[in-house]
């Protein structure tokens, strides 16, 4: 009897729908209790009071994982636990079965062989690896890299690294929009260059270089082409053969999947090669030893399968999505700038730049929202993002950037309350501005003459 | 020509009703209401019975899934709601 209640509470509370917070039932009035209801609920962290969980628009930082992902990592995690590299039992073969069918799915996604998908354990040490292995294989000939001004931190960091080395790099700027400017990128190749870096889609103002021709033009001129494609797998259609990449990074944990798990594509025809980072026992082609971590491999497998089943109907949904965030916050704002081209970009991601609002407090204010500002790479200094200045963006308008990163799980409710969380935002600080005031009594804000006091 | 307008029926109708089939978490619900709607709409169309018989039968594989996900992470539901369920 006992039992039979003591289960059925248990069913009971484990099916709650709602996030449950166990309220205390007090024998208060009717509004101590709401106030120490919401006491309880709120979250205090860093100074700072929310009320409830922010939603979530940063997609480009990371994402969450799909729960058809973690399910298929479970049962492998729980039972096929041996390493893949033991070739005498039972668990070493199982556990390698696993990590073959989860490099075939990665394959699949972006049109290579499976021999070709070296695992790592992120996009940085795959970007890490293609730099300076690449280099470094090829010291005696080839002294010089090509790469651009709004590339990934890990890909600069590598490029400063090999350049403190005695390599030669060129970072290539980038136009008004973005893009990488073909004719630039055709005179800084030289004899002795040994790799292209250009990343597809950029994590911060999310637009799509012209991969294609790029390709194209690395192929004539015979210079392996390496690409982070951490943002682009899963969200654009990749096909190695037709952008004519040698080298592509790939991150799992920006598509759905776990975190800590990456890969590197290594073309075979005609072979690239490079010195290994991590030396060992050979495993992985001899390109990264150390044991597979065969449950983040897993989910890094499946979440390419399902992002290869589910692009088309996510890139209609992110549009949607996308064209509702900047038509509702244009509607009300005006001295709305988008950072980037609007034309080739990936619809999940938008950076906006408000005119005339300071960048710190805007963020402070929207503490409901989990948005990512231009400077969140370097955000120990308050300089303003390198993306942005390489676009030839004002300082006061880098500063004022907020990237909106839209997902797969991101609903048309959460848009509609980003977009109302901002305009209040902005509305308020441009009222207490009084640069705003001038503004719109039409003066020149170039062209004042400040004076000392 | 088997119908399986019945079991389709079932199944959607245990994807939605049933309150044991929904996550706690706020976009993680959203998302599996639409896009078992959407996934039933597109496939609403299909009149080659092989394909008819494939949807169906990703359709109950991914019911399982679903059943044993949602277990899963009603155990770990979150300490605090999403400011969009208040």
């Amino acid at each position: 009897m006992a039992s039979k209640v003591i289960s059925s509470t248990i069913r009971r509370t484990l099916t709650k729908p709602h996030g449950v917070v166990f309220r205390r039932h007090n024998l208060s009035t009717a509004a101590a209790a709401a106030a120490t209801d919401y006491e309880d609920e709120s979250i205090m962290m860093k100074g700072v009071r929310i009320s409830g969980r922010p939603l979530y628009l940063d997609m480009q930082a990371t994402t969450p994982i799909d729960p058809r992902v973690f399910d298929a990592m479970n049962d492998s995690g729980i039972n096929e636990y041996g390493n893949p590299h033991s070739r005498t039992h039972l668990y070493g073969w199982e556990a390698e079965n696993a990590v073959e069918v989860a490099r075939i799915q990665v394959a699949k996604l972006i049109g290579a062989s499976p021999k070709e998908i070296i695992f790592m354990s992120g996009a940085t040490e795959a970007n890490n690896t293609a730099v300076k292995g690449v280099m470094h294989f090829y010291k005696d000939t080839k002294k010089h890299v090509i790469t651009t001004q709004t590339e990934h931190k890990c890909v600069l960091d590598s490029c400063r690294h090999l350049q403190q080395e005695g390599f030669e790099v060129t970072y290539l700027p980038v136009k008004t929009d973005g893009l990488v400017d073909l004719e630039m990128l055709r005179e800084a190749i030289r004899p002795d260059t040994g790799l292209v870096s250009i990343m597809a889609v950029n994590n911060e103002i999310g637009v799509v270089q012209p991969m294609e021709e790029i390709g194209q033009i690395c192929k004539e001129h015979n210079v392996p082409f390496h690409t982070d494609a951490a943002q682009a797998i899963g969200k654009i259609p990749v096909d190695v053969k037709k952008w004519n990449i040698g080298l592509m990074s790939m991150s799992a944990h920006k598509i759905y999947g776990p975190k800590g798990v990456g890969a590197l594509f290594v073309r075979r025809r005609p072979r690239i090669r490079l010195e290994p980072l991590m030396n060992g026992g050979g495993q992985e082609r001899g390109l990264r030893s150390g044991t597979a971590a065969t449950q983040q491999i897993l989910g890094f497998g499946a979440a390419c399968d399902l992002a290869m089943k589910e692009m088309e109907y996510d890139e209609k949904w992110i549009k949607g999505l996308q064209e509702r965030l900047l038509n509702g916050i244009r509607e009300k704002l005006d001295g709305v700038v988008v950072n980037g081209s609007m034309e080739s970009r990936y619809s999940g991601n938008l950076n906006l730049s408000f005119a005339y609002v300071e960048g710190e407090s805007l963020l402070m204010g929207l503490k409901e929202v989990a948005v990512s500002s231009g400077s969140a790479c370097t955000s120990a200094s308050l300089e303003p993002s390198y993306v942005l200045r390489a676009l030839g963006v004002d300082e006061d308008m880098a500063h004022t950037s907020i990237r909106f990163g839209i997902g797969r799980f991101t609903t048309k409710e959460e848009i509609d309350k980003a977009v109302e969380l901002t305009v209040k935002q902005v509305v308020k600080l441009r009222e207490m501005s009084p640069l705003y005031e001038m503004v719109k009594e039409g003066i020149d804000i170039k062209n004042i003459q400040w004076s000392q006091h | 020509m088997v119908s399986y307008r019945s079991e389709v029926v079932s199944i959607c109708r245990a994807l939605f009703r049933a309150r044991r089939h929904q996550y706690p978490h706020y976009n993680l619900r959203e998302y599996t209401k639409r896009r078992t709607l959407d996934g039933f709409r597109m496939n609403k169309k299909l009149t080659d019975q092989s394909k008819v018989n494939e949807a169906y039968a990703e359709a109950k594989a991914q019911l399982v899934v679903l059943e044993r996900s949602v277990k899963l992470y009603s155990l770990y539901p979150p300490k605090t709601k999403n400011i969009m369920e208040f």
